[in-house]
């Protein structure tokens, strides 16, 4: 079986597990490549018909052209969409000049922890991948978080054999991630065959182009000329720059994104 | 099979015999580690005032870093010019078997790798014992840390010798055993000429020897039903092909239930009419008639059905930390299917570094042993041995809310009147496992049946033999009933080593033969 379509039926067949399992999923869509490729596939599982709702977390810092991308795909795909916002610390002027861990905690992690309070989901699907960094490397497919929202990276348990962990506490929730199998080359070469529409800032524009989308002020496009997804795919074969050089919470302190995500990052 | 499949391989190991490094070291020297990862592994070892630590690549938790171990088995991907890879890592302390178990379950081969200068531990043992249970046969070891024993070949060889006659022992014939240093960059991606002894693969050319093992070629169709969409006014059963093949028109048959149906259609989104399915696709089905069935029936061809099973004979590996114990009630999950079912004999105990029974009938299975057990279900499902069907002849058990154990399927038994009746299927997938055709019932003293298929006759017409091993007259029975039936010759010979039967056949079959389908015995 071909590469891209091996990886296709692993991501339909943890849909499909996971909607068995769980009453109250949503998808976080992040609006960037890889979770828009989630949602493809999520179309691909359901016959067209995504039977859970869509959340943004919406820190108030995203490009406009993000948001203008959102609610035109959204409307399209027929998808419910839940903006969600941690409206009190944006008025309190949660910002990264006043610490980019405390700014990503408050306005994504807490912003998600909100809405999973208010609402009760007890599954989320996320589109991290095993090759963006360390930590995730070491994910597993159904992660488990404790009711403080807190992932025990520590002591995680087996999974194998395609046989997930879905029975929980009620006061946990579950992340779940069908593209951790996958890279960012895999990811580009998917949106090329599916042509699947994305975001226009991946494009080159001026000689430079974003590879990971994020807020305005923490995520920097880098030098490329790239502006077709063919071109873009060409640039990954010879790329030395990591995916997520633009990105400056990874880079603040050590183990940044090890501490965050133990919170309850994405 | 295209050379451009994905190989999953896992390194496995003793605690700080160098698997991390050996990975950190397969990227740097294939140029797939990116200059900016190399240089952030050397600010902080710079910053710990220690070497440059190729294990860093992997080991990337600070915990783990802070004591130089990997704590959980990790994924990443490389390619050469033969295909893409991806690589786990497997942690190699003892706490973190179930770590090593997660990571190695999704392997399609395995580097076993050993520290030259310590040689065999406790923990190569027990991982190369949890590569054989979990059925990966392509393995390679790799002797490491040869600079610190200054490449001696007598050294090398002394331990290639006992890791050979380990693996052996746990039925694994290593194709290749390679020297090599992992932190030098020995015999990993480009010969050495420290080793100029050696005349064999670097490892990344032993690895390039290897095949994905997903679609195991030849095997019946497995269509486990995932979950049933009801819209449109149609039923349509969601599922993944886990072996053979599912065409639209053909005849089928629902496992336990045995409800029968006739498939109309093969769909995948935008694509409602395909002809057929193959091992590892997931499809949603509609039927003919409408048809009830629930998730964890198996669709299968008419006349290939897997056994409605009531009992289970498994070896399994225990990662609980409370004990598994003998007349208490588990859930286990084979494929889709999820039954309660009681613990009915622990028949071994065994301890999974040195593989010795350390009791027999016993009550209780501790964490990190092995044991081979029998469950009884609280109702039947379809299951397969895991010689006939890996994929339908594994299984986990559940304690609570996590997976606390794993076994494969030695023996099953179905739900037959006068009861358990033990069912031994004949069919032309029996060598492969290093056993051969060799069929052992010297422990079974219930009823017996046997099960023929035409692949069985087919293959004895080409002049393979079976053994049987018996323990009652009746089996004995049994068998010169099916010989006869069949046109099979045997002999019987009553010898110190029991009581065998031999069957064989004279001259091809024909292809009438062949396809009368499956008589029971
Ligand atoms: N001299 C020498 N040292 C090595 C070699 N390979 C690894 N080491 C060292 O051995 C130590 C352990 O290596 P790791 O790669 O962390 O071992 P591991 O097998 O991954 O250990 P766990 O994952 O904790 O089981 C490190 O300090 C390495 O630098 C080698 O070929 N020669
Ligand atoms: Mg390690």
């Amino acid at each position: 079986m071909d590469h891209l379509d091996a990886l296709e039926n692993e991501s339909i067949y943890i849909f499909r597990e996971a909607q068995r399992k769980f009453k109250d999923l949503a998808m976080l869509w992040s609006i960037g490549k890889d979770s828009t490729t989630l949602l493809w596939l999520a179309r691909k599982a359901f016959f067209g018909k995504v039977p859970f709702p869509l959340v943004h977390i919406d820190t108030g810092f995203k490009h406009p052209m993000m948001i203008e991308y959102r609610d035109r795909m959204a409307k399209e795909w027929e998808v419910d969409l839940i903006v969600a916002r941690n409206e009190e610390a944006i008025r309190s002027g949660a910002s990264p000049e006043k610490g980019r861990f405390a700014c990503c905690n408050a306005l994504k992690t807490q912003g998600l922890q909100q809405l999973l309070d208010r609402r009760g989901f007890k599954g989320i699907f996320l589109g991290i991948r095993r090759d963006e960094e360390g930590s995730r490397a070491k994910e597993r497919i159904f992660s488990p978080r404790d009711k403080n929202f807190e992932w025990n990276y520590k002591d995680q348990p087996p999974e194998l054999w395609d046989q997930f962990n879905t029975s929980f506490r009620p006061d946990t929730h579950v992340r779940i991630h069908p593209l951790l199998s996958w890279t960012e080359l895999d990811i580009w070469e998917y949106i090329r065959r599916e042509e699947i529409p994305v975001c226009s800032l991946y494009l080159s524009k001026d000689g430079k182009r974003y590879r990971s989308l994020g807020c305005v002020p923490c995520n920097f496009p880098l030098a490329s000329g790239a502006s077709t997804v063919d071109e873009i795919i060409e640039e990954l074969k010879v790329t030395k720059t990591p995916e997520r050089a633009g990105r400056a919470q990874d880079h603040e302190a050590a183990y940044m994104m090890q501490k965050l995500r133990s919170l309850g990052y994405p | 099979m295209s050379g451009q499949d994905t190989l999953r391989i896992v390194i496995a190991g003793h605690v700080d015999h160098g698997k991390s490094t050996l990975i950190g070291r397969l990227f740097y020297d294939t140029g797939s580690l990116p200059e900016e990862r190399y240089r952030e592994i050397e600010r902080t070892c710079r910053e710990q005032g220690r070497p440059f630590e190729f294990a860093y690549l992997m080991d990337a938790l600070e915990e783990e870093r802070e004591h130089n171990i990997t704590i959980d088995t990790a994924q990443t991907f490389f390619k050469t010019s033969l295909r893409p890879y991806i690589i786990i890592d497997a942690p190699g302390h003892k706490e973190f078997l179930k770590n090593m178990i997660t990571g190695a379950a999704a392997a399609d081969a395995a580097i076993l790798l050993v520290d030259g200068a310590e040689g065999v531990r406790e923990q190569t043992r027990r991982h190369a014992y949890m590569l054989s249970l979990l059925g990966l046969r392509q393995v390679v070891v790799a002797v490491n840390k040869l600079d610190l024993v200054g490449f001696r070949r007598d050294r090398f060889e002394e331990v290639e010798e006992e890791i050979r006659g380990f693996l052996l022992s746990v039925g694994i014939v290593p194709a290749h055993v390679v020297p090599i240093s992992a932190r030098e960059g020995d015999n990993i991606a480009t010969s050495s000429e420290r080793t100029a002894w050696y005349s064999g693969l670097t490892l990344l050319g032993a690895l390039d020897s290897f095949f994905p093992t997903r679609d195991i070629a030849g095997l019946p169709l497995r269509f486990p039903v995932q979950d049933i969409y009801v819209g449109d006014g149609k039923r349509v059963y969601a599922g993944r092909v886990e072996s053979g093949s599912l065409r639209a028109g053909s005849r089928a048959v629902f496992s336990p239930s045995g409800k029968k149906a006739v498939v109309r259609s093969v769909e995948k989104w935008k694509q409602p009419a395909l002809p057929e399915a193959h091992a590892g696709e997931c499809v949603g089905v509609t039927f003919t008639e409408e048809l009830f069935v629930e998730r964890g029936e198996v669709l299968s061809e008419e006349g290939e059905a897997p056994l409605a099973v009531r009992e289970i004979s498994a070896s399994l590996f225990w990662l609980g930390n409370e004990p598994l114990r003998l007349s208490s009630r588990y859930v286990l999950k084979l494929a889709t299917s999820e039954v309660e079912a009681v613990l009915s004999a622990i028949t071994e105990r065994i301890d999974s570094s040195t593989l010795e029974v350390t009791e027999r009938h016993a009550n209780r299975v501790e964490n990190l042993e092995v044991a081979n057990v029998t469950f009884t279900l609280l109702h039947p499902i379809a299951a397969d041995t895991f010689k006939e069907n890996p994929r339908l002849g594994r299984f986990v058990v559940e304690v609570g809310e996590f997976v606390a154990g794993g076994g494969i399927v030695r023996e099953v038994r179905s739900d037959r009147p006068g009861g358990a009746t033990r069912v031994v299927r004949l069919t032309a997938m029996m060598n492969t496992e290093p056993d051969g055709n060799f069929i052992d019932l010297s422990r079974e003293a219930g009823p017996v049946e046997f099960e023929v298929s035409p692949g069985f006759v087919a293959r004895l017409g080409e002049g393979e033999k079976v053994a049987i091993r018996l323990c009652t007259a009746d089996q004995l029975e049994r068998i010169s009933r099916l010989a006869f039936g069949y046109g099979l010759g045997m002999t019987f010979r009553r010898g110190s080593e029991g009581n065998r039967v031999v069957l064989f056949r004279e001259g091809p079959v024909s292809q009438a033969a062949t396809e009368e389908g499956f008589p029971v015995i």
